[in-house]
């Protein structure tokens, strides 16, 4: 077997027992979680329950004005449990579970629905109660506005009763005086029929007394009867004895008739006097019974009020009826009728209200029965959900522990004899392949690892090991002999290289050589034919003599000219003596160069001179900066040889053909060192170049035969030979400036006979 | 208004509190002797049935001009004999504690309303109490001769023969419509005197309650077919003395008082809480002998007590200036009225000799009937009656003076019992014949008629029978001038006086306005603002 599958079997069952048991102890756990939360659940349920129907109690009780508040606690509450269950439904793991989640969320909803009702039936009952006391409280305005108008009335009656008092006595006056002269007519007539008239007189006075009376009785009040009395009562005084029966007569009809009138109106106002004063009590009584029904009906309604508070349903019927009768007494009693309707309908309508706040009553009682049947059938059933959830819990959360605790035993037992096997069987083809891999790193040619013959991950080792040894040893021959090409190459390279230097060197010389003849070349050729001139004046000078024709101009002459002739010799020769001796000086450092010390200045003229015959060719300029009297010691050569390049350089490649540049070289004296600068004003190089310009063979002028080489020496020359070290900075179109930075005196002192072979 | 929207704007808490229903209190004058104005003849009846009733066809409140009521339209055949009404729809009736209609206004109604009066086999024809005086005095029993339901909404009247007040007659208010339907309930019930003690109509009103002696209430009826009433609740509050129902009406405790004492005039007009209301009453005042038996069978006895009555006194007296001596039985208002007759001269001579020459050498003893209560054409019977027991003295007739309650007074006067009676007569429809065949009549003069004199007399019966069958004015006017000579000479009553109709009221009560015909209408009547306190 494989190791990875043996690692496999290692591995794998102990995971896959672990799975196992993760899996299982998931699902366990999931199940506990349902079972916890459902007993999380159960227990929230019965305690919202419990809090629901104290609210409930707490509604029952409360003042009308106060229920809302409760009522909308209770639907809190009851809408909570009612979502709780909602959510403890999926949460049931068993049939019973499940079955008593239902039958709560029935009991429950059917609660919550009897609830319902109760408050509907509560708010009627509240509203009808309130409206019983608006009603009764009208009862008692209307009392109250009737007292107020039969007080008013009583003064207006007043006033009318003495005023028909006056009447009365007056009319009792005018009756009395209209009696007394019927009277005294009576006694005219009977006078008359004694046979002597001699009482005429006196009974004729009486009369006019009589009626005289009567007229103010009448007073005002009676124009009309006074003025017929007025002129009865003359008519009897004028009278004679014969006429006075006659007139007594009419005076008599007249009084009767007053009488008739006055009687029947007297005894007419007694009867409204009477009849007023029975409205009169008659009204207080009744204002009184009005009282009495306000009084009755609002000790009535208080009484109901506190049975309705009790709701006690027996008590507020007796009241029911009581306001029955009132309502009786109210339509049968002589109220004022101008409030009679409305205490009728006062106390019916109260009555009414009563009689449906009755039923309203009985309704709540026989609900609340009912509720508490009900609230009693849910909280056992709450509690029961609440056990069967939390028994539910435990029970499994002990379960999950023993199966834990026993798969992990199970598996860590089978997971460590496996392993063991397992590792056994790797182990010891190990060890072995361990001694073949050693001896063959001991001696790769001791032949090939034994175990390579083994199908397992060992053998594939063993295999790949003696692959790798065979593979090892051809590389490393084939490396060998690249190597040694590589230095080969190397080799020559580093020959092509010197080889190369060598001849730009001697290209350079050379093009010194041909510059440095030419130069000599015109002075010489300027002293050969001013020695021919000579020659030539003096053998004409010769001949004049011979022909004695010298005469002392011709002295003079010949004098003049020889003294000039020897002075262009001179000059001319000199230079040309000037000119070999830098040369040879120049010459003589890049050929055989050594390390001597010399004085900057005029060496440094000695080379730009030397480069004179390069640089007539161009026109630039060339301008030197150097302190004088500085001495250095150095590869003369080597400096003589960068300057030149770098000068040349410049001169062929900073400007275009044609140009006119100046080449500025620059000696700074620092202590120990020595800076020296060639700048020139040209095109610069571009920036790509910029960082290649060292490189051998780096040339943008290949086609004018350039080399590459002579920067590349410049750079060789001053950081190997100079020990000092270059830099270039240039900008394209702002000129280029090489810096050098050296040793005024190399490490090694330069020897003195170096000095003095020059 | 205003109160109504400030009650509106304090929300809720009022809303259910009982509105202060607006209560009008009339302080009548006496007890109706029934609900029912099909079974009454008095006004005060008939004024007690009037809210919770409408007819066919109706007056216009204050005139004899006939409106549409009931019936929306009618036709009537070229001879008169046949009227064909087409009735209102939607109609509804009042409710009661023991009925509920079921069904708007019909024919059925009419047939029921009309039939019951009509025919004697009809089963509320015979309830006690019920004799339908009116209908018969009128002769509406002859003249009908078929009563037909054409359709629900239509009914056909056939008349035996053409009469010019027909249409008045439906208008009066013993042709009052009841429900059918609460009949049928009734019966069944086994309780058919309800109909009249709890009667169910159509009116503006529908019936609260009745105490006698006390109170009728009415509550306004919200679907009425006209409209609901402004006032809620309406009070008959009966009181008989004219003082006390001054009282009251000063004290706000009554809001209009019928017929106030004429004394009490100046106190009204003055009282700038009260309004006096004063029209000259299509009415008559008179004292009925019985001339169906003696003494006062004997024409000359009838003649000496028509001299002996003081009839100036009584009009000083009593109606204190605010009436005219009567001499005719109708009003001088009403057309036909013959001015031409002369009354008997004032001559208590010459009665007391009449006296003699009838029989009654030494006068005779009597008795005197007077009404308990104030009536338009009599404010004060009982002092009426003492005058003229005064006069009568005087001739020799010596007068026992004798009332009873005013419900039962009239069926006595109309089972003519009492020898002499004071009794009046305000005209309810306008028309002589309202007056001169009514309640002189020889249909009138049975037992329980109308003809409290128990008068008659055939010649004088056939003139007014006659007038009514014609629509001639002209024709109609000469006969009844005629039968006015044939009244005066006969003299079954002493007219005593025509009078001038008085009603008070509050100031705020509106719309409410005094009728000729005596009819109190309080239809539309309102109160203005609270009453003061």
């Amino acid at each position: 077997m494989r190791i990875r599958n043996k690692i496999m079997l290692v591995g794998g069952i102990p995971i896959a027992i672990a799975a196992g048991i993760a899996v299982a102890a998931w699902l366990l756990l999931n199940e506990a979680e349902r079972a916890r939360s459902g007993a999380v659940l159960a227990g929230a349920i019965y305690r919202d329950l419990l809090v629901a129907m104290t609210v409930r109690d707490d509604y029952v009780s409360a003042n009308p004005v106060e229920r809302d508040p409760h009522a909308e606690r209770f639907r809190e509450r009851a809408a909570r449990a009612q979502v709780q269950l909602a959510a403890l439904g999926p949460l049931a793991r068993t049939q019973a579970q499940r079955r008593e989640v239902a039958s709560l969320q029935d009991t429950l909803a059917r609660y919550v629905a009897r609830m319902d009702e109760y408050i509907a039936v509560t708010t009627v009952n509240d509203r009808l109660i309130a409206e019983m006391s608006l009603r009764a409280a009208r009862l008692v305005n209307l009392a109250d506005e009737a007292r107020a108008r039969q007080h008013a009335s009583n003064a207006d009656i007043i006033t009318t009763l003495t005023e028909k008092d006056q009447q009365l006595r007056r009319l009792r006056d005018i009756v009395d005086r209209a009696y007394q002269l019927r009277a005294t007519l009576w006694g005219l007539q009977t006078a008359l029929r004694q046979p002597d008239g001699n009482d005429h007189g006196f009974a004729v006075a009486q009369i006019s007394h009589a009626a005289g009376s009567l007229a103010e009785a009448l007073g005002a009040g009676r124009s009309g009867a006074t003025r017929e009395l007025d002129d009865l009562t003359r008519a009897a005084a004028a009278a004679g004895p014969a006429e006075t029966g006659t007139v007594a007569e009419r005076l008599l009809a007249w009084c009767d008739r007053l009488l008739k009138i006055e009687v029947t109106a007297q005894r007419a106002l007694q009867e409204e006097v009477a009849q007023l004063l029975t409205y009169s009590v008659e009204a207080n009584e009744t204002e009184q019974a009005t009282q009495n029904v306000a009084v009755s009906t609002l000790k009535l309604g208080q009484e109901t009020h506190e049975a309705l508070t009790r709701r006690d349903a027996d008590v507020a019927e007796r009241k029911l009826a009581r306001s029955g009768e009132l309502a009786a007494i109210a339509a049968a009693l002589p109220i004022s009728p101008l409030i009679q309707t409305d205490m009728i309908d006062a106390i019916t309508e109260w009555g009414e209200r009563l009689g449906t706040t009755i039923e309203g009553i009985r309704k709540q009682n026989a609900m609340i029965a009912d509720m508490d049947r009900t609230a009693a059938a849910m909280v056992a059933k709450a509690r029961s959900l609440n056990d069967l959830f939390t028994g539910d819990a435990d029970w499994l959360g002990a379960f999950i522990g023993h199966v834990l605790v026993i798969g992990a035993t199970i598996g860590l037992l089978f997971g460590s004899v496996v392993a063991f096997a397992a590792a056994k069987s790797i182990t010891m083809p190990l060890r072995r392949l361990q001694s073949s891999m050693l001896a063959l790193a001991a001696d790769p040619l001791a032949g090939r690892i034994t175990e390579s013959d083994r199908r397992d991950e060992l053998g594939d080792m063993a295999r790949a090991a003696n692959v790798f040894v065979t593979e090892i040893s051809r590389r490393e021959r084939d490396l060998r002999h690249a190597k040694e090409r590589t230095d080969e190459t190397l080799a020559e390279l580093q020959q092509t290289q010197a080889d190369l230097i060598q001849a730009e060197k001697l290209a350079s010389l050379g093009q010194l050589v041909a510059g440095v003849a030419h130069e000599i070349n015109t002075p010489l050729g300027i002293a050969l034919t001013t020695a021919t001139l000579l020659g030539d004046e003096a053998q004409e000078f010769e001949r004049a003599l011979d022909g004695n024709q010298l005469a002392r101009s011709r002295l003079a002459h010949f004098l003049d000219r020889m003294k000039e002739g020897s002075r262009l010799l001179f000059d001319n020769l000199g230079r040309a003596s000037d000119l070999v001796h830098s040369f040879k000086q120049v010459a003589v450092d890049q050929v055989s160069d050594e390390p001597r010390r010399f004085e900057m200045k005029g060496w440094l003229d000695d080379v730009i001179r030397s480069l004179g015959p390069l640089l007539r060719k161009t026109r630039h300029m060339v301008t030197v900066d150097c302190p004088v009297h500085l001495q250095v010691g150095t590869y003369p050569g080597a400096l003589a040889q960068v300057l030149t390049n770098l000068i040349i350089n410049a001169a062929l490649h900073a400007y275009e053909e044609g140009e006119s540049g100046r080449i500025t070289v620059t000696v700074q004296d620092a202590p120990e060192l020595l800076r020296l600068t060639v700048r020139d004003d040209g095109k610069g190089i571009a920036p790509q170049h910029l960082g290649r310009i060292f490189d051998p063979f780096f040339t943008t002028a290949r086609h004018r035969g350039s080399t590459g080489l002579g920067l590349h020496i410049v750079y060789n020359l001053v950081t190997n030979k100079l020990q000092g070290r270059i830099d270039v900075e240039s900008r394209p179109g702002a000129g280029t400036a090489f810096r050098i930075e050296m040793p005024k005196q190399l490490a090694g002192e330069p020897r003195p006979e170096a000095l003095a072979a020059l | 208004m205003v109160k109504h929207l400030v009650a509106a704007a304090c929300g809720l808490a009022l809303a259910a509190s009982p509105a202060a229903a607006k209560t009008l209190v009339f302080c009548s004058e006496g007890s109706p002797e029934a609900l029912n104005p099909q079974i009454v003849t008095t006004t005060t009846g008939m004024n007690a049935g009037r809210p919770m009733f409408n007819n066919l066809v109706e007056f216009v409140p204050g005139t004899t001009r006939i409106v549409p009521a009931l019936a929306e339209s009618w036709e009537i055949s070229p001879d008169g004999t046949v009227y064909t009404f087409r009735l209102r729809r939607g109609v509804k009736f009042h409710a009661n504690a023991v009925f509920t209609p079921t069904r708007d206004f019909n024919a059925d109604d009419v047939l029921f309303s009309l039939m019951r009066q009509w025919k004697e086999d009809h089963p509320f024809h015979g309830t006690p109490g019920a004799t339908f005086d009116y209908f018969r005095d009128l002769g509406m029993p002859d003249l009908i001769r078929a009563i037909e339901k054409v359709d629900d909404h239509t009914v056909r009247i056939r008349l035996a023969r053409a009469e010019a007040p027909f249409l008045a007659n439906l208008a009066m208010p013993f042709n009052v419509m009841l429900s059918a339907e609460y009949g049928d309930l009734l019966l069944r019930r086994g309780e058919p005197a309800r109909l009249d003690a709890d009667p169910v109509g159509t009116g503006p009103f529908a019936l609260v309650g009745y105490q006698k002696d006390i109170a009728i209430r009415y509550r306004a009826f919200a679907d009425h077919w006209n409209g609901r009433q402004k006032i809620d609740t309406l009070v008959f509050s009966i009181t008989p003395n004219p003082a006390v129902r001054l009282a009251k009406l000063k004290a706000g405790e009554c809001h209009v008082m019928a017929f106030p004492n004429p004394s009490d005039r100046e106190t009204i007009a003055a009282n700038p809480s009260l309004r006096l209301l004063q029209q000259e009453g299509l009415n008559i005042g008179y004292l009925a002998m019985n001339a169906a038996r003696p003494p006062f069978d004997k024409v000359k006895l009838r003649h000496a007590v028509n001299m002996a009555i003081d009839k100036r006194a009584i009009i000083e007296a009593v109606h204190r200036g605010t009436g005219t001596v009567a001499k005719n039985p109708i009003p001088p208002l009403l057309w036909s009225y013959n001015e031409a007759i002369e009354d008997y001269p004032y001559d208590p001579g010459q009665a007391r000799r009449l006296v003699a020459e009838a029989g009654y050498p030494d006068g005779l003893d009597t008795e005197l009937w007077y009404m308990p209560v104030s009536r338009p054409y009599n404010p004060d019977g009982h002092r009426v009656a003492e005058l003229v027991q005064a006069d009568l003295a005087r001739i020799g007739i010596r007068a026992r003076l004798v009332t009873t309650e005013w419900d039962q007074y009239r069926a006595k006067l109309q089972a003519g019992e009492p020898p002499l009676a004071l009794y009046g007569w305000t005209g309810d429809n306008g028309d002589p014949d309202n007056f001169l065949n009514v309640l002189l009549g020889c249909a009138a003069a049975r037992p329980g008629g109308n003809n409290v004199a128990k008068w008659c007399l055939p010649a004088y019966d056939a003139l007014v029978t006659r007038a009514k069958a014609t629509s001639n004015r002209n024709e109609r006017e000469a006969l009844y001038r005629q039968a006015q000579q044939v009244f005066k000479r006969e003299a079954p009553w002493v007219p005593l006086a025509h009078s001038i109709v008085f009603m008070a009221t509050r100031k705020e009560v509106k719309g409410f306005g005094i009728d000729p015909l005596g009819r109190h209408v309080f239809e539309g009547v309102d109160l203005e603002a609270e009453t003061p306190r």
